[in-house]
């Protein structure tokens, strides 16, 4: 483990078993993530982006061994979770927290908020006083902007903003280190979207967090990770950190990507047209092709692409995993 | 100067809901010219997708109703028009393509057996014929292997490709106007550059004007030619789309530029992005809309005035209703 690392994950895979496609088929496996590695420093953002399907939810869930892992390390504070017995892993939960994006399924709707922002005190923190974790939960929902006459109130009585500051309050409780942020402002609107990240970036400031932070959304990316892993197909393709990432990509699906993505700059009455778009969808995760996956929809693929897997080459802050990268 | 395909006028929609009946669409006034892309931007709930269902005879009646003012298409009245109307209307002159492709298609039936149905209709064409062109329709909208895929179902395709088959079932009969309702929130980033170049592409082609509803002001930026900013049911800006983007008059449509992380623009920039804009709080629920200017609440430039009068939509290319600034409209 390098020094100053909270997360380090070395050749992380995770497989599905599929249902058989006839009687007496084999059961076909569906390879997730394929030797994905990467660290986290404290107090840092890393990024995971792709499109659906690209495995970086699987990732950070397997990560943090909510999903099981096939094969790989996960180091968190020296210790390797993937080997942890059930209950060493469930008392560093308190460290590793999750927020999801739904914040419309992530609440019992039949539980008082109040109660759902405590219940991580209740299971991890049983040493603390009743009253003392019932402050604790004030404090909570004064820090991410709700008040605390609200605590009896149940989810639907929220709007969808105010839901993921619910969830955050309780990813918050147990004084975590390491927070998953699973597409935390997708299913918000944009007004709302600027609230909660402009929040999640305040409580980091202030408490020294860690987030691995999923998204779709280049443009949220950009605002709140220092670090940015590209995923494509279960696999890493590019890493670097931020400003390397977005103004100078070198891999052609970053690059791809980027010119996808909507911006203000970009104007019809300017004739705007665009450039480097790929074609087609990414392939089946069940039926992985033999050399670079995203060679079917590369403008830069050679033939070598097709028959030779690039390997995730350069140092520790910024690599590519491609033949011919742009840069 | 030419006349536009599409005009509504003043369009009051009401919905009659538990508490009481709420105003839905409180005096819309769009014009929608030949060949042109109309983007009409907002958050949840301002009323851009009933605008767009009001303009297809599709309000959900009850709840709803048009309360009051008119929708013209070429000059005829379609406000109240009958069922049998609408019906060669819908499609053949004035189609919609939905946000969700999978809940739009028909699951039992072929794509290509969905758009030949659409031509059948229509043009009174006959079934071997519309079939030839629902492989043609498939063509155009890029996808490949047309003659395999108008025999796949809806579930066999990716999100990227039966927004494709929404959208080749949408223009089959040439339609003139197009309303697109958030065609591209459900998708990936690079299968939404996708539809939207091929958008593009068929109005190139077809000449056909678009309705383009969103939330994101980058699609604005790309797609649109003028723009309509919806709060709370009413217009609050309208303007040519650089006019509005470049120089927001109206503190929502400030706010909604401000508050989006921008790409491209400090892709270098070391440290730390300086925070997001805020626009403080949410959108008012429609049965608590009281007088005065329904953002006044949420509004930094927001005085007496706002709280008791409702503004109007003043300025000539560029309005914006908003005591504030009203004065900088052009």
């Amino acid at each position: 483990m390098t020094t100053g690392t909270l997360l380090d994950v070395q050749g992380l895979s995770v497989r599905f078993a599929m249902p058989r496609q006839s009687l007496l088929g084999a059961r076909p496996t569906l390879q997730a993530v394929r030797g994905v590695s990467f660290s986290l420093r404290p107090g840092r953002t890393l990024g995971l982006v792709g499109e659906s399907g690209s495995g970086k939810t699987t990732t950070a869930m397997a990560a943090i061994r909510l999903v099981t892992a096939w094969s790989g390390s996960v180091m968190f504070d020296g210790v390797d979770l993937l080997n942890l017995d059930p209950e060493a892993i469930r008392q560093r939960r308190r460290h590793l927290q999750v927020i999801f994006q739904d914040p419309y399924s992530s609440l019992n709707p039949r539980e008082r908020v109040g109660v759902i922002v405590r219940e991580p005190l209740d299971l991890m923190t049983p040493e603390m006083s009743k009253f003392d974790r019932e402050e604790r939960v004030r404090e909570l929902f004064g820090l991410v902007g709700l008040r605390p006459d609200q605590m009896a109130l149940f989810p639907h009585q929220f709007s969808g903003g105010q839901r993921q500051r619910i969830s955050i309050a309780r990813a918050l409780a147990t004084n975590p280190r390491l927070i998953v942020c699973d597409e935390p402002v997708s299913a918000l609107d944009v007004a709302i979207q600027a609230q909660i990240l402009n929040l999640l970036r305040r409580l980091q400031d202030d408490y020294g967090l860690s987030y691995l932070f999923i998204s779709h959304d280049l443009g949220v990316v950009q605002f709140i990770c220092d670090d940015v892993a590209v995923m494509y197909l279960g696999q890493i393709v590019e890493f670097a950190d931020r400003p390397n990432l977005f103004a100078r990509p070198r891999h052609p699906y970053t690059a791809a990507l980027l010119s996808a993505a909507p911006s203000l700059a970009r104007r019809k009455s300017a004739g705007y047209v665009r450039e480097g778009a790929v074609k087609g969808d990414p392939p089946s995760p069940l039926n992985i092709p033999k050399g670079c996956a995203f060679a079917s929809r590369c403008p830069r693929a050679q033939s070598k692409c097709r028959e030779e897997r690039p390997v995730l080459q350069g140092h520790v802050d910024n690599a590519v995993a491609c033949h011919y990268p742009l840069i | 100067m030419t006349e536009p395909l599409l005009s509504i006028r003043d369009l009051k929609v009401e919905f009659s809901t538990r508490n009481g009946r709420v105003t839905a669409l409180d005096g819309i006034d769009l014009d929608l010219m030949p060949g042109e892309t109309l983007g009409i931007v907002g958050e949840s709930g301002c009323g851009k997708s009933i605008t767009a269902l009001a303009t297809m005879g599709l309000v959900p009646d009850p709840p709803g109703h048009i309360a009051g003012g008119r929708i013209l298409f070429d000059g005829e009245d379609i406000t109240h028009a009958d069922a049998k109307r609408l019906r060669s209307l819908r499609g053949s002159d004035i189609s919609m393509i939905f946000q969700e492709p999978m809940t739009s298609l028909n699951p039992v039936f072929t794509a290509g057996d969905q758009i030949a149905e659409a031509m059948m209709l229509h043009q009174s064409a006959s079934s071997a014929e519309a079939s030839r062109k629902a492989v043609e329709a498939l063509r155009t909208v890029g996808i490949p292997e047309p003659e395999r895929r108008a025999h796949s179902y809806p579930h066999e395709l990716s999100g990227g490709m039966r927004q494709r088959v929404m959208i080749a079932m949408a223009i089959s009969c040439r339609p003139r106007v197009l309303i697109a309702d958030e065609p591209t929130t459900a998708l990936d980033v690079t299968v939404q550059a996708q539809i939207f170049d091929l958008m593009r592409d068929i109005q190139r082609e077809f000449g056909v004007a678009i309705m383009l509803i969103t939330h994101d002001m980058g699609a604005i930026a790309e797609m649109a030619d003028r723009v309509a900013v919806m709060y709370a049911g009413r217009i609050v800006e309208k303007g040519g789309a650089d006019e509005v983007l470049d120089n927001p008059l109206h503190p929502y449509t400030r706010g909604l530029i401000g508050c989006i992380p921008v790409l491209g623009k400090e892709a270098g920039r070391q440290g730390r992005m300086p925070p997001l804009a805020e626009i403080p709080g949410i959108v008012p629920p429609l049965h608590l809309l009281g007088r005065g200017c329904a953002f006044a609440d949420r509004c930094p430039l927001a005085f007496d005035r706002c709280r008791i009068e409702s503004p109007t939509l003043e300025g000539r290319s560029h309005k914006v209703a908003c005591f504030a600034t009203e004065m900088e409209a052009a």
